[in-house]
């Protein structure tokens, strides 16, 4: 087979013309490019946000379905993205000029690796809620999404974490109450052992979650100790968290922790055989308040794969005084997730006026809590329990409402004191622990480690 | 060797109509030149850039990355984690190639036996391979779950004594990953060697038997001769994706637990992607890529002297 060129010029002007086309796609492709997006119109307008959370898309179609009445000719177009996924996603999205207007973030790492792509949003909280914005929203949501004193996103809710939610049947049905304590705790799961149901249930094989429990295990140990280490005011490898650790070791020794839970992880696994009733207990936070109702029982079922089944109340506890010293163990928390706009965005104006009226205003706010799915920042606002129906109003609403409003006054954080490496650590530190391979003193001693490179690498 | 009539009538040709390297570079650089430019722009360039960015210390997104040499190529050396992902993918190698190659064989000679349904079986042993490794770990977490239905099968069998929580331990999370990749592409393994093996001169065959060698003895002296070739190319396939391993470990133990499912691949991507270490997981990279280069390198040459004596 022949190529039809009749010359060696012809040849040339059709190689070069080939390697220019060729380096011009590359560069058209590859070009990241760090232009400011335009501001554009306030009121109207496309955008697309993008995130891993509200994991159910009805959510956030309920609360674009709100918006649009107030602003009807902004379209907000939601895509979920994974969280397994986001950080691969991410990257390569916002350096890009087609990334998304609006992202969602969460303090901690996120913040630090996605903050930079972000419009700084104080104005915008001023503009919304005036000069002492910051009076008027969860503290605790606000700080974790600030970084060197830039807001990078503003909060849209918050979570709280170190509780238990427990299946009220199955406690009901074998005649148990809540444990209180360690010896408690190993007592009622001695006799859901003996009735061939699950105790308690945690997906082991995610760090976040582990950190949870390792938290509420330190809180019970000396409370405050977990914040102080996390601020680097106090030692990783201190007896206080050996301690910690070796309560963790107990929890898989003693019969608590269902078999295998090394390798399991919280979603799907966990969540969905506690769904299906085969465990009684989990490890879940604020989050988890949404399956208190009746609606959003009956999908997560759905979801778990139980058709037809019917919805059982579900009620919050506190971690129990695992270490025996008397300390109740508090939750803590942070911004669920917050709103960020794209410095790149080509619709800044409509962007930030999305991102306003979800954090800001009351109509916004009044969507976001009564799905219960996180707890609304912007005080003031709260469930309207008169649209909220529990599957068991009599048994869980006043249980329900408790543990919401403790929540709120919840000042210890969750992530947002701890970067991405330490976390890394606790996942190593839990699982070498639990699996033998490592002593909780030695353990601790790989925390501290973590945390002295941590600092040697700001 | 003979020369065709074409071509001796295409060098006559052109041998009097123009001189022979300009008809080559008009016939062939045209057609090489869109892979080539892909090839060096894109391939190329990017291993450039990676070696680049493993001589700094960047998170991937800051504009003004740190330049420490040879630094993180200094810290992987001394990163236990890293060292047991290197034992992994070495253990991985020996275990899953030695076992894809004996099943491979032992289904491509009976396949070869004309047992009845013989398609069928094909079918069967082959269709892992097609199946997206991303669709089966579900299903895999599952059967090999502390309460799934590995465990069960065992108990049925009155063998519930050793039900284990099979992923939720190190000390089997490993085989488990191993026998999922035995599973998924002992199918490509067997379709090679039957292909292999119809392409041995059946008289070696018949003059063994008439010299009274049994179905063992055929099976090493002559069948396994021949297939030297395609176990070599077997070799350095299962070498590389070893190397590259990171689908099945990733989605059914997330590298866990306690690492012990760690490999390069799922290390360079926690580093990179999860942790944000980018220039660390570059160095990870580049080591891996000079690894695999090495390695392919040598079981070429060491499959070449062998073929060769």
């Amino acid at each position: 087979m022949r190529f039809p060129f009749k010359s060696k010029t012809a040849l040339r002007s059709f190689a070069a013309l080939a390697v220019a086309g060729m380096a011009g796609l590359g560069l058209v492709a590859c070009s990241g490019g760090n232009n400011q997006g335009a501001a554009g119109s306030a009121t109207s307008g496309t955008i697309n946000w993008w995130g891993w959370t509200p994991t159910n898309t009805n959510e956030a179609n309920d609360f674009i379905a709100a918006f649009n009445k107030q602003y009807p000719n902004i379209k907000v177009n939601y895509k979920l993205v994974g969280i397994s996924d986001y950080q691969a996603s991410m990257r390569p999205a916002l350096a890009s000029n087609n990334g998304p207007d609006v992202y969602d973030l969460q303090p901690g790492a996120y913040v630090q690796q996605f903050g930079s792509y972000a419009e700084d949003l104080s104005s915008t909280a001023q503009s919304a809620l005036g000069s002492d914005w910051k009076s008027k929203i969860s503290s605790i949501a606000v700080d974790g999404l600030s970084s060197n004193g830039k807001l990078t996103a503003m909060p849209v809710g918050s979570t709280y974490a170190g509780s238990i939610w427990y299946n009220a049947d199955l406690f009901k049905k074998y005649n148990l109450q809540p444990p209180k304590t360690l010896d408690e705790w190993k007592q009622v799961c001695q006799t859901f052992a003996s009735n061939g149901v699950g105790c308690f249930a945690q997906g082991a094989a995610q760090e976040g979650f582990d950190q949870d429990t390792l938290q509420a295990i330190s809180n019970s140990v000396e409370p405050g100790y977990w914040t102080k280490a996390s601020q680097g005011q106090a030692k990783w490898n201190s007896p206080q968290i050996a301690q910690t650790l070796s309560i963790w070791k107990d929890l898989f020794t003693s019969g608590i922790m269902q078999k295998g839970a090394l390798g399991a992880q919280q979603y799907p696994d966990v969540n969905n055989a506690f769904l299906t009733g085969k465990y009684a207990m989990v490890m879940m936070g604020s989050w988890y308040t949404q399956y208190a109702t009746q609606n959003s029982m009956t999908q997560a079922l759905g979801s778990a794969g139980v058709a037809g089944a019917k919805p059982f109340p579900i009620l919050p506890m506190q971690f129990p005084d695992v270490a025996g010293k008397g300390n109740t163990s508090e939750m803590f928390g942070d911004a669920d997730y917050g709103l960020a706009v794209a410095s790149k965005s080509k619709n800044r104006a409509a962007a930030e006026t999305f991102v306003k009226w979800m954090t800001a205003s009351t109509n916004g706010q009044q969507v976001v809590a009564n799905r219960l799915d996180t707890t609304s920042v912007l005080k003031g606002v709260s469930p309207d329990f008169n649209t909220i129906k529990f599957v068991d109003p009599a048994l869980q609403s006043g249980p329900v409402n408790d543990y919401l409003k403790n929540a709120s006054s919840v000042d210890e954080h969750r992530f947002a004191l701890l970067n991405s490496d330490i976390e890394n650590a606790f996942l190593a530190a839990a699982q070498s622990v639990a699996s033998g391979s490592a002593t909780p003193q030695g353990a601790a001693a790989t925390l501290q480690q973590a945390a002295d490179a941590a600092k040697a690498n700001q | 060797m003979t020369v065709s009539t074409s071509e001796r009538l295409t060098r006559a040709v052109g041998s009097t109509s123009r001189p022979r390297g300009r008809r080559l570079q008009a016939s062939g650089l045209p057609w090489i030149l869109p892979a080539l430019v892909l090839g060096v722009g894109l391939i190329y360039y990017c291993i450039g850039y990676t070696v680049y960015i493993s001589g700094l210390n960047w998170d991937g997104a800051s504009p003004d990355p740190l330049s420490v040499g040879f630094k993180n190529y200094l810290n992987i050396s001394h990163d236990p984690v890293f060292w047991k992902a290197v034992w992994h993918t070495a253990i991985f190698f020996v275990v899953t190639f030695v076992v894809q190659t004996a099943l491979g064989v032992i289904f491509a000679v009976i396949m070869h036996s004309r047992i009845k349904l013989a398609m069928l079986y094909k079918v069967i042993i082959f269709v892992p391979v097609v199946l997206a490794p991303a669709i089966m770990a579900p299903v895999f977490r599952q059967i090999f779950a502390a309460n799934g239905q590995f465990n069960s099968v065992l108990s049925h069998l009155g063998l519930g004594f050793l039900a284990q929580p099979w992923i939720g331990q190190e000390s089997t999370s490993l085989p488990v990953i191993m026998a999922i990749t035995i599973w998924q592409w002992t199918g490509l393994t067997f379709v090679l060697y039957y292909a292999a093996m119809s392409q041995i001169d059946q008289t070696y065959i018949e003059a063994a038997r008439i010299d009274g060698a049994g179905n063992l003895r055929v099976l090493w002296s002559i069948i396994w001769p021949n297939l030297r070739g395609t176990t070599v190319s077997l070799g350095i396939l299962s070498a590389i994706g070893a190397l590259k391993t990171f689908d099945v470990p990733w989605l059914v133990t997330i590298a866990g637990p306690n690492n012990s499912t760690q490999f390069l691949g799922t290390y360079i991507y926690q580093m990179t992607i999860q942790l944000a270490h980018v220039g660390y997981g570059a160095a990870l990279s580049i080591i891996l890529l000079v690894v695999a280069l090495v390695m392919a390198i040598i079981l070429q040459v060491v499959g070449r002297e062998k073929a060769d004596r």
